[in-house]
């Protein structure tokens, strides 16, 4: 591991007071949950950049920032980022062990929920590829708001 | 081939202007350990990886280090949202501003363009792996050094992912290294 000898301590309590809203890291270990104790949550694995139980290595202790969707849409789109976040670190560990059977059927299930979750989204809020255009009646595909822009609220796309 | 899609890795929304942090961002723009650099480095070298794990893997990462470059660009442009030219001055950017005015260049910190010769390209998978290790791990440093620089939550939770993201690439890229060893490239 990166940072064996990493005895740094945050101070939670100050950190939550200055408006920051980080898990204490040992909490966030007991509130893990997995399907095969290797993988996290999309959820937990989206939030903090990485799926693999054991390859986690926060800074100073420093876990992540909770992402609190404001409404049913960032929920949605949450989900989704959730779903492709984890299918993209499954791929790569994927890329060199595709042996891996069980890691694979994560693989399938997580990418399946992703299709049906994108469809769902292109209906009701617009498409986020190209070819989810033909969900809508008109042609919404170039209408704000983009993914880098935040118009004094979070947008997100 | 590519396709787009109308969203960041990870959520991203900056509320509160901060020029001189925007200005610390540029580094992971078109600095020397720079997500452009990686996306490029990778992707450039996937072509003589030797197997398919190789080339499956240097081309992933390429891809998702493409999306990185976005989110990097995003903080960017959210972080001088509204800048005045005068506000620019004072936080260093105005030599930037006389070039690029509101526009976001790939360059460092300091304002240098983007330059290819920050990586390279030896065809062997050994020594381009080492390096991909290595740049792995600096740009895992250069995180570290924006979060002790970051003020506002907003800067700091895409940080905190992006850095982890170095970890997991630097531990794929050290078993396809260690897996090429085996096989005796």
């Amino acid at each position: 591991m990166l940072f064996e000898n990493n005895d740094y301590n945050f101070d939670y309590d100050l950190l939550n007071l200055a408006g920051f809203n980080f898990n204490r890291p040992e909490k966030f270990y007991t509130t893990t949950t997995s399907t095969n104790g290797r993988l996290v949550t999309p959820e937990e694995g989206l939030q903090r950049g990485n799926m693999w139980k054991e390859e986690y290595v926060p800074y100073k202790g420093l876990t992540y920032e909770k992402v609190i969707p404001t409404n049913e849409k960032e929920m949605m789109l949450f989900k989704i980022m959730e779903m492709e976040f984890a299918v993209n670190d499954l791929n790569l560990y994927l890329d060199l062990h595709p042996e891996d059977s069980e890691i694979y059927e994560k693989f399938k299930e997580y990418t399946t929920t992703c299709i049906r979750l994108k469809d769902e989204y292109a209906k009701k809020y617009g498409p986020l590829t190209l070819s989810e255009t033909v969900e809508n009646t008109n042609y919404e595909w170039m209408k704000n708001p983009w993914p880098w822009e935040n118009n004094g609220g979070s947008m997100y796309v | 081939m590519f396709k787009y899609m109308k969203t960041l890795n990870y959520p991203i929304n900056i509320k509160k202007k901060d020029l001189k942090m925007a200005k610390y961002m540029y580094t992971q723009f078109g600095g020397a350990n720079s997500e452009l650099a990686a996306a490029l480095r990778y992707f450039s070298q996937k072509f003589s990886m030797p197997d398919e794990k190789g080339k499956a893997l240097l081309n992933d990462i390429a891809t998702e280090e493409l999306g990185h470059v976005e989110m990097i660009c995003t903080m960017i442009k959210q972080l001088t949202k509204g800048a005045s030219v005068e506000e620019l001055k004072m936080a260093g950017l105005g030599d930037f501003y006389s070039e690029h005015g509101m526009g976001v260049y790939p360059s460092n910190a300091s304002g240098e363009p983007f330059t290819v010769t920050y990586f390279s390209v030896t065809g062997d998978p050994i020594a381009d792996l080492s390096e991909d290790m290595a740049a792995e791990q600096k740009a895992r440093a250069v995180y570290e050094n924006l979060i002790e620089l970051a003020t506002d939550k907003d800067v700091l939770a895409p940080l905190l992912f992006l850095r982890q993201r170095e970890i997991v690439h630097f531990n794929r890229f050290k078993e396809l290294y260690e897996h090429y060893k085996k096989k005796g490239y």
